[in-house]
């Protein structure tokens, strides 16, 4: 992310988050955090211990954050805020937390005007995931699925398809919403085994590149220490040194969520 | 793959069910989007690439050290020995890697061994350079406190730290100066030995002093069987302790897991240095206190049963002689303070240096100073090994004008930084006694006068190299100011004409020293030389037979050190 973008997404985080945007320019931001944010940002249980023990009227922090120090305001005393820095890290990490969750109606209004009449909704389950490919190395792959909670049709890409829709969380008027005949866990079953299958088909060369490092080391480590012996070390040295090893190079994939939802969808 | 292990987190779809249960808790799509692009934000889909360059907007990594990173990732594994000649930035190497395995969620924590006088050096470039919030280790409590520490050796192998660090894992671990682990029978290395680690990182510019034996050992540690069992080593690859066999096969597999960038190498490009001598005439009044001194020192010598060291502290007043009046006078004084208490009067030949001393007016070093600093009107770093004549020099800048600023070894850090800025923004000259530890970096400047020279060359080294190292665009000016027809002209050819210390690369001449074993007494050695010489002509003399030595280990590495052939 460049300067403007990380600007960008600074700026559009606090206001999400309930943060009071004090002063600002495409360059540099005052901005008064809400308690929320302050416990996540600002790392100070005590205080907030405190202030909830005693009662007291609490004081989020203000922030001043600059992400082009040379155009920022003359004067103006902050933080250097760049993709690179600890605070937005925290603010990425910050915003992956506040955005798990969610429930939404596609904001549509319904064909006919009969007020006697109600349009219906199609349920679906939509799950970003975070597939982590790891051995000493590791790489990321972020799929987003959905399912369709009436017939079990699953979609990937799905939060790119849905990105452009109006949503609203509470159910319009005149709306209905289409009896699941899946249950939700059930659902996550299957795309659970959609994964595993996306993962069969992906190349596995690194898994075994790895295993084969990994092979090799193990080799090299029962060569040093041999059986019974201790020119070398001891059987406790062996032992850690074979756990480093498995550490280091193990082949294993761990899948993670970032987010996921109850989208109603209009099914025009 | 079948043998693949997946792990499917399922954890959070009882959090999820009680949003649903208590319609409650749910988040706004806005915040659901930005959850999202964080999340693609963090993202790195491709094994190999070093996407922490993206995260580096502090200063810009060299092609060397951006390879190196590559390689120590894609190739070794993340256990690896960077063995750079020094000034290349092993450092920043070690950062690179680091970031890189930190931004990717590999290493969480970590531990940095380094020498006690590093702690503050490593802490502060971690946080500066590469945004890893690195913390100095003072106190034990701090093990469990800090994910990524930096910590000295020394301390850190003592209990109650010992333990503490014994008891962790960590996905990275630093050890900068590593040639302090080339021996598996001392504390260090089976210290560094027991720590659990998944990655590690040796850091060393000289992985082979003296024997083959100690990169055994240091490989040892990151790989163990890596060269096989000590008795396979000895009998594959070591023909005497000192000379390498199978130099080829041997070479290949420390190729695996050492990288060592060299000066010469051709692709990293450093600027010229142009040298020259600046000779001094005395004046006939400073030219009689110089013979003054030296005849006091050579009829002491003669006559006296002194100590070896009272009677080296005589060569040093005779070295202050040349440096500047000022500073001869301390030392003089000091010594009468000792010699002449109680009695009633000076002694006629301690009398009559004080006389020698009172004659003397005029100062040729510094008139020749401030007319080359008005000449060069650029920046200018002068260095001078006494605290009297650093003062006697500023106030005679002070005098005409030219503004400068001090620099002692013994500032705090701060007034440290707070000198070198006010160096590059204000002042025209910065006038040090010490060069300063390794952090002071005065890439902006490219003259230096060597105002008197430090007889140890390690030291010339030191302040060369201030100046002259990675990051300086422009050709450096050395003037070394040589006054004629005393030791300082004698010393200045040794080092110059006859060693060609000042074209050196960083680092030969440690190695050098390292080799006639007179790392620690090369400066005792010569000052010992001018003490036992019955006149000047001896003085050269004997000099020129050090430097002839010298050179030789430079031009035609001996046959006893094969063992570094295999670098």
């Amino acid at each position: 992310m460049d300067a403007i973008r990380v600007h960008r997404f600074a700026e559009r985080y606090f206001s999400a988050n309930d943060c009071q945007i004090i002063e600002r320019s495409p360059h540099h931001l005052k901005v008064k955090l809400s308690v929320k944010v302050d416990k996540e940002l600002i790392n100070r249980p005590f205080y907030w211990m405190y202030v909830e023990k005693m009662n007291l009227q609490p004081n989020p922090t203000t922030l001043n954050l600059i992400s082009k120090p040379e155009k920022a305001p003359e004067g103006f005393n902050g933080e250097f805020l760049s993709f690179g820095t600890p605070r937005f890290r925290q603010i990425l990490q910050s915003a992956i937390n506040q955005g798990r969750f969610i429930r939404l109606y596609e904001d549509k209004t319904p064909e006919t005007n009969n007020p006697n009449n109600s349009s219906p909704y199609t349920p679906w389950f939509g799950v970003n995931y975070k597939l982590s490919y790891i051995c000493d190395q590791k790489k990321d792959e972020l799929l987003s699925l959905g399912i369709n909670l009436y017939d079990g049709q699953i979609k990937s890409n799905f939060y790119p398809q849905i990105k452009q829709r109006i949503w609203t969380p509470k159910i319009p008027a005149h709306r209905h919403i289409i009896r699941p005949r899946f249950q939700l866990i059930e659902c996550l079953g299957k795309l659970e085994n959609f994964i595993e299958e996306h993962i069969k088909k992906q190349d596995s060369t690194w898994a075994r590149e790895a295993k084969k490092r990994l092979d090799q080391e193990l080799k090299q480590v029962s060569l040093y220490y041999p059986e019974g012996e201790s020119e070398t070390g001891t059987e406790a040295e062996k032992k850690q040194r074979i756990q480093e090893i498995y550490w280091q190079y193990h082949p294993r994939i761990e899948v993670d969520i970032i987010n996921a939802g109850l989208f109603y969808l209009d099914p025009r | 793959m079948q043998s693949v292990p997946i792990k499917i987190d399922r954890t959070w779809f009882s959090t999820f069910q009680n949003c649903m249960n208590q319609d409650s808790g749910w988040a706004t799509w806005e915040q659901f989007q930005l959850a999202i692009e964080a999340a693609e934000a963090q993202t790195i889909t491709d094994f190999s690439e070093l996407s922490c360059l993206r995260y580096i907007t502090d200063f810009t990594p060299l092609p060397h050290q951006i390879k190196t990173a590559q390689r120590v990732i894609n190739e070794m594994r993340g256990r690896a020995i960077l063995a750079d000649e020094v000034g290349l930035g092993k450092t920043i190497e070690a950062g690179l890697v680091f970031k890189e395995y930190m931004d990717r969620g590999l290493v969480q924590n970590a531990l940095i061994l380094v020498p006690s006088s590093l702690v503050l050096q490593w802490t502060r470039e971690l946080n500066q350079k590469f945004r890893i919030p690195a913390v100095a280790q003072k106190k034990a409590w701090m093990w469990d406190k800090h994910n990524i520490l930096v910590a000295s050796l020394d301390t850190a192998k003592r209990d109650p730290h010992r333990e503490k660090v014994l008891a962790k894992h960590f996905d990275l671990l630093i050890v900068d100066e590593a040639h302090k682990l080339k021996n598996r029978r001392t504390k260090n290395w089976q210290f560094v030995n027991e720590i659990r680690k998944k990655y590690c990182l040796l850091l060393t510019a000289t992985p082979v002093q003296n024997n083959l034996d100690e990169l055994y050992n240091l490989v040892t540690l990151l790989k163990p069987g890596h060269l096989g069992r000590p008795s396979n080593f000895q009998s594959t690859y070591v023909s005497d302790k000192r000379t390498p066999k199978n130099e080829k096969e041997l070479r290949a597999e420390i190729e695996r897991v050492m990288i060592r960038n060299r000066r010469s190498d051709g692709q990293i490009a450093f600027t010229k240095r142009h040298v020259h001598t600046v000779p001094i005439q005395l004046s006939k009044e400073e030219r009689q206190l110089y013979d003054g001194i030296t005849q006091f020192i050579r009829h002491r010598y003669q006559s006296g049963p002194g100590s070896v060291k009272n009677m080296l502290s005589l060569i040093i007043l005779q070295r202050e002689v040349c440096s500047s009046r000022d500073a001869a006078f301390l030392t003089l004084f000091k010594l009468f303070q000792r010699n002449e208490q109680g009695k009633k009067q000076l002694s006629p030949e301690v009398e009559h240096l004080v006389q020698l001393l009172r004659n003397v007016k005029t100062n040729s070093k510094i008139e020749k100073a401030i007319s080359l600093i008005k000449e060069i009107k650029e920046k200018v770093i002068l260095f001078t090994e006494y605290r009297a004549t650093q003062e006697m020099i500023l106030r005679a800048l002070a005098a005409e004008g030219i503004p400068a600023v001090p620099f002692r070894g013994g500032f705090q850090r701060n007034k440290k930084d707070w000198m070198m800025e006010i160096f590059q923004k204000r002042a025209q000259v910065m006038v040090a006694t010490e060069a300063g530890g390794e952090g002071i970096n005065l890439q902006f400047c490219r003259h230096i006068i060597n105002y008197d020279m430090p007889w140890n060359p390690m030291r010339i080294e030191q302040r060369i190299g201030r100046v002259h190292r990675l990051g300086q665009k422009h050709d450096v000016n050395i003037y070394n100011f040589s006054t004629q027809d005393t030791i300082e002209e004698y010393i200045l050819s040794l080092l110059h004409e006859k060693i060609d210390m000042f074209r050196m690369v960083i680092g030969e001449m440690e190695t050098i020293l390292e080799r006639l074993n007179m790392k620690e007494s090369i400066e005792r050695n010569l000052m010992k030389i001018v003490l036992e010489a019955k006149d000047d002509e001896e003085i050269k003399e004997r000099f020129s037979e050090f430097g002839s030595m010298v050179q030789e280990i430079k031009d035609r590495p001996n046959e006893k050190f094969r063992s570094q052939d295999v670098l």
